[in-house]
């Protein structure tokens, strides 16, 4: 039962957090951005199990489960969009891609 | 089956089959044969529902009930009364006389098309038979997206602007509708319409109100009315006046003024001046419009404030004869711009200085038209003449001047309707009217003759709905009831 | 004798409904025929009712000479179902038989069926007679409802079928402008007219929730209430009936076929404003101020229209304003309580007036269409059977004896004598003045048209269609209504003679006050006879032999040939103002107000949304600026809250 102390789970999902977001910032190629949302989502998803196991409570658990299944289905469509962008020879810059700007 | 599943297949059927033209790809003339197949079977099951009802019991019928959002007080529950059953009855018939003639006249993208007019039979049904206020706010908002896209897609030169206009003035009304369901359903602890209490509350009246007076509409709240109906395809203007328009009216009668009495009654005097207004006031405008749709547009704002004059009279004969009404005039404006499609449809105007004389060599479409405008104006014999009979009747028994402006407003009735039948059929011909123009085809009559029928047997037996309404002796008694 | 009502009434109807079905697939001559026999059924239907009430009613010995019985009984309703149903008021498709819409079954089948036969040859060639012919049976069935109908409401229905069949016909010729206006005009000022019969109806359910004959005229409303519904009833009689205030558009209306004239515009649908009194009376007796009202705008009408006559020159509109002017006398007959006369005159009236319209129908018809009278001089040589019909149809008319106006005409003004009040005299006075003013223009057209040398214009336009002077269809019509027209009269001749009077006295009692003493009768009967001699002695002068000038008085003339002003002084105060306010109101307030509001929103609302795009970049990275920044700033509330 022992272990680290649920503190650094919570830092390290921070960290993971953090790189996730800067990536989805300054990165520009779509690729990558979908790649460091998928961090930030595990960040989110270790934050939830740690904390879980520290109060004994399996909900955050299960509501880590919904959000892999989110996480899956949002890939789904990240990576179909990048496949449709691909075959029609856009740019894969999110940068390029803002047509629909107000 | 059992009977009250009748009422949920009612209106999912539709919306199933919507989803079902979406998926497929079929071609043209088959999604419009399957979509017109839908709206059939959907008056077959309307048809159904009629024939196991039972009128002679009090309260809801063929109810279904599922719990839905439980510690709200939210459910899913569906049911129907008499007047609920035949305005049922009206959707389902004109729905399916509005697809018929979509098809007819090949709308393009059809499979978009064909599933937005499915989708919005359903949602109309819906709306006349939910029994709980978020359910009912539900398929009211969504009539709107199919009415949105088919007005901005299909419709005429204009049809932004009418669009955008249609959509503000509804979204107005309904947002604060909305927030009057919230408030009452949380002070209530229930959002169920059956057992909700009455509420003394003037402002969430006026909040249900707005909704519906602009949905109606009733002066001064019509300003979407007159660009709608003249942009939007035939079709649809005729689903608009016909239908549409009936739920806002449906909407005073069950929620308005059955969960509101006391607010009813304090504010029963402005909202028959505004329903006073309406028919004055849209009957002159009638009687000069330059067009024909303007004129069936400007009637159909006349007959909204006739109804509510009949459902804010408060006595028995107001609201058998409001219902009544309601019945007779949805398919009055249905068949009314059914038939301006079909003339815009030979001459590509509506504007009377351009028409005329099409009565010669056309004897179908001068039958046609002469029986459906003398029922509009209400000839003594007709469904509409015992609505606004017993409307007027009603109303003067809350005071005379309401019936002396209304009795008036029916001299005025004639004169506008007798100006559009003229202005179409008789007289010199017009410019556009050309030789070749055909009579009405057999593939129209189809659709707009059994609308005419139906009218014609209401006339022979206006009691078959005036007196199968409202359960019990008195409609006012049930009313006060809460339909209980 | 409920199921030759019912024959009586949907024999009619059921020949529409088949014209209408065919369509183009019968030929024309086919659906005039379904017309003419289903008016002719109607008639049977009548003749089998009419039995019938005297079958069952027979009480009292039988008068030898009519075979009716003395004292026929009250009627019969039959019921169908129940047409209209609210609460506790309920109204059933219903029809009464009694002697009084018997009597009016048989006027308006018999009459109709004949005129309908005579329309067969004067339509003939016209393009659309399936329609013409649809619409006739339409117009039968409409009336025979509005007589039969048992209750107020059915009244009120057949009342509206009647005044739009009428509107049908009238704009027949729909390429007419003239025509459609005629048409348009009649309905509207008859829409007034139900209008007011409604609002009278709707006093009554307030009252007693009913609108069944019967508990009606027993039940007993207060002075206001009573007389308020006797002004509503009086308003759609005098609208369907072309009394002053509501006369002019009969006039107009002869912009239908003649037939139509001689139908609806003369023999039955004008007359039902009578009808209407006669039916409603103890509504009546019990207002007796409205009950003078009407006698005194019978007496007014009968007056100004016989004047207006006098200077009208197309041969329709004089026998147009004739028929307003005899109406004149039935209202003035029913108005003072005698409305078994007004009955009487109604029926004499629907003889010698049908006559005189299919009589100017087949001058008409043989002159291709010509109606002024001014080109018409010396017809009677060509047309001699159209001359002696028209004679015996103007001496009736007239009220010579032994034709049948004298008998019924002479004793509503008889009744008015029998008031004994002040106005009792005026309206003897007007009466018999009226009775000059009708031998003067009846027979100003008479030497106008018939007699003396054909006028160039007749013989250039006379043609003759076939050996006769029209077709036999129309010929054998013209030959009964004139024999009806003679002897028609000899029913009654009070009062000596009254089984008329008799057989209506259950369903129509005539007032104790309006029954004239034998001397009353005998000088009013003289004093008429001889104002009306006095008329055609000077129409002779006048037109004949010219021995008197016309007297030159330009402002009357002028008054006489514009109406008196109705037409303008209606355009002015109603129709002018309605299509100014409506015009103002779509200027001023629908389209600056109303739609503007609408558009006035959309800009607002899209201006706001300009200022708040800027945001609105477009890169992925500053929404997520916005995203995280937004997140922070939750977090920060919540940790300062805490």
């Amino acid at each position: 039962m022992l272990g680290p102390d649920v503190a650094w789970y919570v830092a390290v999902a921070a960290v993971l957090f953090g790189i996730g977001a800067l990536g989805v910032l300054i990165r520009r190629n779509t690729i990558v951005v979908l790649l460091s949302l998928e961090l930030m989502l595990n960040a989110g998803n270790l934050a939830l199990i740690a904390l879980s196991r520290h109060w004994h409570n399996g909900a955050g658990q299960i509501f880590a489960l919904a959000v892999m299944a989110v996480a899956a289905s949002e890939v789904c469509v990240g990576l179909g969009l990048v496949v449709a962008l691909n075959r029609r020879n856009l740019s894969l810059d999110v940068d390029s891609l803002s047509e629909l700007r107000g | 089956m059992s009977a009250s599943s009748l009422t949920s297949i009612l209106i999912w059927l539709p919306i199933a089959g919507a989803l079902l033209i979406w998926l497929l790809p079929l071609s043209r003339y088959a999604t419009g044969s399957l979509a017109l197949l839908f709206s059939l079977a959907e008056v077959g099951f309307w048809i159904e529902q009629a024939a196991r009802f039972d009128f002679s019991r009090s309260g809801l019928q063929m109810a279904q009930r599922a719990n839905w959002f439980g510690d709200l007080g939210v459910s899913y529950h569906v049911g129907v009364y008499g007047f609920s059953l035949w305005l049922v009855g009206l959707t389902v018939v004109a729905m399916a006389a509005c697809t018929g003639y979509g098809f007819w006249v090949g709308r393009d993208r059809s499979r978009a098309y064909f599933g937005l007019m499915l989708l919005l039979t359903g949602a109309i049904v819906g709306v006349f038979v939910a029994q709980d206020l978020l359910v009912f706010y539900a398929f009211f908002e969504a009539m709107l997206i199919p009415l949105y896209i088919l007005i901005g897609v299909w419709g005429g030169a204009r049809r932004m602007e009418a669009t955008i206009k249609f959509v503000l003035y509804t979204m107005t009304g309904s947002l604060l509708m909305l927030a009057a369901i919230v408030v009452y359903g949380l002070k209530a602890g229930t959002f169920d319409l059956v057992d909700g209490p009455v509420s003394a509350s003037r402002w969430l009246f006026l909040g249900f109100m707005l909704a519906f007076v602009i949905k109606a509409p009733l002066f001064p709240f019509h300003g979407w009315l007159p660009d709608a109906y003249r942009e939007a395809p035939p079709e649809v203007s005729a689903v608009l006046s016909g239908v549409i328009a009936k739920a806002g009216l449906y909407g005073m009668l069950r929620i308005a003024i059955a969960k509101f009495p006391e607010p009813t009654s304090f504010y029963r005097t402005t909202v028959l001046a505004l329903a006073a207004a309406a028919l004055v006031y849209g009957s002159l405008l009638a009687f000069r419009s330059a067009d024909f749709r303007g004129v069936v547009a400007y009637s159909s704002l006349a007959q909204s404030g006739l109804i509510a004059f009949g459902l804010f009279a408060g006595t028995d004969l107001g609201f058998d004869g409001a219902v009544l009404q309601m019945v007779a005039h949805g398919l009055i404006s249905t068949s009314l711009f059914l038939i301006a499609g079909v003339v815009e449809r030979r001459t590509t105007t509506g504007e009377f200085r351009l028409l005329g004389g099409m009565a010669r060599g056309r004897p179908a479409l001068a039958t046609l038209l002469m029986t459906v405008g003398i029922i509009s104006l209400a000839v003594p014999g007709s469904a509409s003449f015992a609505g606004e009979f017993l409307i007027l009747a009603g109303v003067f028994q809350r005071a005379w001047w309401w019936s002396a402006i209304g009795a008036g407003a029916i001299v005025l009735a004639a004169m506008y309707m007798l100006r559009l039948i003229s202005g179409v059929l008789h007289e010199a011909r017009g410019s556009t009217v050309v030789d070749e123009a055909l009579d009405v085809r057999t593939g129209e009559l189809a659709l707009i003759v059994p609308l005419v029928g139906v009218l014609l047997a209401l006339s022979a037996w206006p009691a078959g709905i005036s007196h199968h309404s409202f359960f019990g002796q008195s409609p006012t008694a049930t009313v006060k009831s809460q339909f209980r | 004798m409920t199921g030759g009502a019912w024959l009586c009434l949907l024999a009619p109807l059921g020949g529409t409904i088949l014209i209408t079905l065919c369509g183009t697939r019968i030929p024309r001559v086919v659906a005039a025929w379904i017309s003419t026999v289903s008016c002719f059924v109607a008639f049977g239907g009548a003749v089998w009712a009419f039995l019938g009430v005297q079958a069952r009613h027979a009480v009292g010995p039988v008068n030898p000479v009519t075979f009716l019985p003395a004292v026929p009984g009250r009627g019969e309703i039959t019921t169908a179902w129940t047409w209209l149903q609210s609460g506790n008021f309920h109204v059933g498709l219903q029809l009464l038989v009694d002697p009084l819409s018997t009597v009016m079954m048989l006027i308006v089948s018999g009459v109709g069926a004949l005129i309908v036969l005579y329309s067969i040859g004067y339509m003939d060639g016209d393009e659309e007679e399936r329609r013409y012919f649809a619409y006739m049976s339409f117009f039968v069935f409409s009336m025979l409802l509005l007589v039969e109908g048992g209750n107020l409401l059915l009244l009120l229905v057949g009342w509206g079928l009647v005044g739009l069949s009428s509107y049908l016909l009238i704009g027949f010729w729909h390429k007419r402008p003239s025509a459609v206006q005629a048409a348009k005009k009649a309905f509207v000022m008859n829409a007034f007219g139900d209008a007011t019969m409604a609002l009278a109806f709707f006093v009554l359910i307030a009252h007693t929730h009913s609108l069944s004959f019967a508990p009606n005229f027993d039940v007993h409303l207060s002075s206001t209430a009573i007389n308020l519904v006797a002004l509503g009833l009086l308003g759609g009689a005098v609208a369907k009936s072309a009394q002053i205030p509501l006369q002019t558009w009969l006039p107009d209306a002869m912009e239908g076929p003649t037939p139509v004239s001689a139908l609806i515009h003369a023999a039955t649908m004008v007359t039902a404003g009578v009808y209407l009194i006669a039916r409603t009376h103890p509504i009546f007796e019990q207002a007796p101020t409205i009950e003078l009202i009407a006698a005194g705008t019978g007496a007014l009408t009968l007056l100004v229209a016989g004047l207006i006559a006098l200077v009208q020159t197309d041969i329709k509109r004089v026998i147009a304003y004739s028929t307003m002017s005899q109406i004149g006398y039935m209202f003035l007959g029913a108005g003072v309580g005698a409305y078994a006369n007004g009955m009487f005159h109604l029926l004499t009236h629907a003889f010698f007036k049908a006559l005189l319209f299919m009589a100017a129908g087949l001058a008409i018809h043989a002159l291709a269409g010509e109606q002024d009278i001014r080109r018409m001089r010396g017809l009677g040589q060509l047309m001699p059977f159209t001359k002696w019909c028209f004679l015996a149809g103007a001496l009736a008319l007239v009220g010579i004896p032994p034709f049948s106006g004298f008998f019924s005409k002479d004793s509503i003004v008889a009744a008015t004598a029998a008031l004994g009040t002040w106005y009792g005299w005026i309206f003897w006075v007007c009466g018999v003045a009226g009775a000059f003013l009708t031998g003067l223009y009846t027979f100003r057209l008479w030497f106008l048209v018939f007699p003396g040398e054909p006028s160039p214009f007749v013989r250039e336009h006379h043609h003759r269609h076939g050996r006769l002077e029209g077709a036999l269809t129309m010929l054998v019509p013209v030959g009964v209504l004139a024999v009806l027209a003679t002897v028609g009269g000899w029913l009654q001749w009070s009062p000596r003679w009254t089984p008329f009077t008799d057989w209506l006295a259950p369903a129509a009692r005539t007032l104790p006050v309006a029954i004239p003493t034998n001397t009353q009768e005998y000088y009013t009967s003289a004093a008429t006879v001889l104002a009306g001699l006095a008329g055609i002695a000077v129409a002779w002068a006048i037109y004949s032999e010219r021995r008197i000038a016309i007297p030159a008085a330009p402002f009357w003339r002028r008054a006489l040939e514009e109406k008196f002003y109705f037409d303008l002084l209606y355009d002015r105060i109603f129709y002018a103002p309605a299509a100014a306010v409506a015009n103002v109101l779509r200027r001023e307030f629908e389209e600056p107000v109303v739609l503007q509001t609408g558009s006035d929103l959309g800009e607002a609302a899209l201006e706001t949304g300009g200022l708040v795009r800027r945001i609105q970049t477009g890169f992925l990275r500053t929404y997520v600026l916005f995203l995280a920044a937004g997140a922070a700033g939750v977090v920060l509330a919540f940790l300062i809250a805490k």
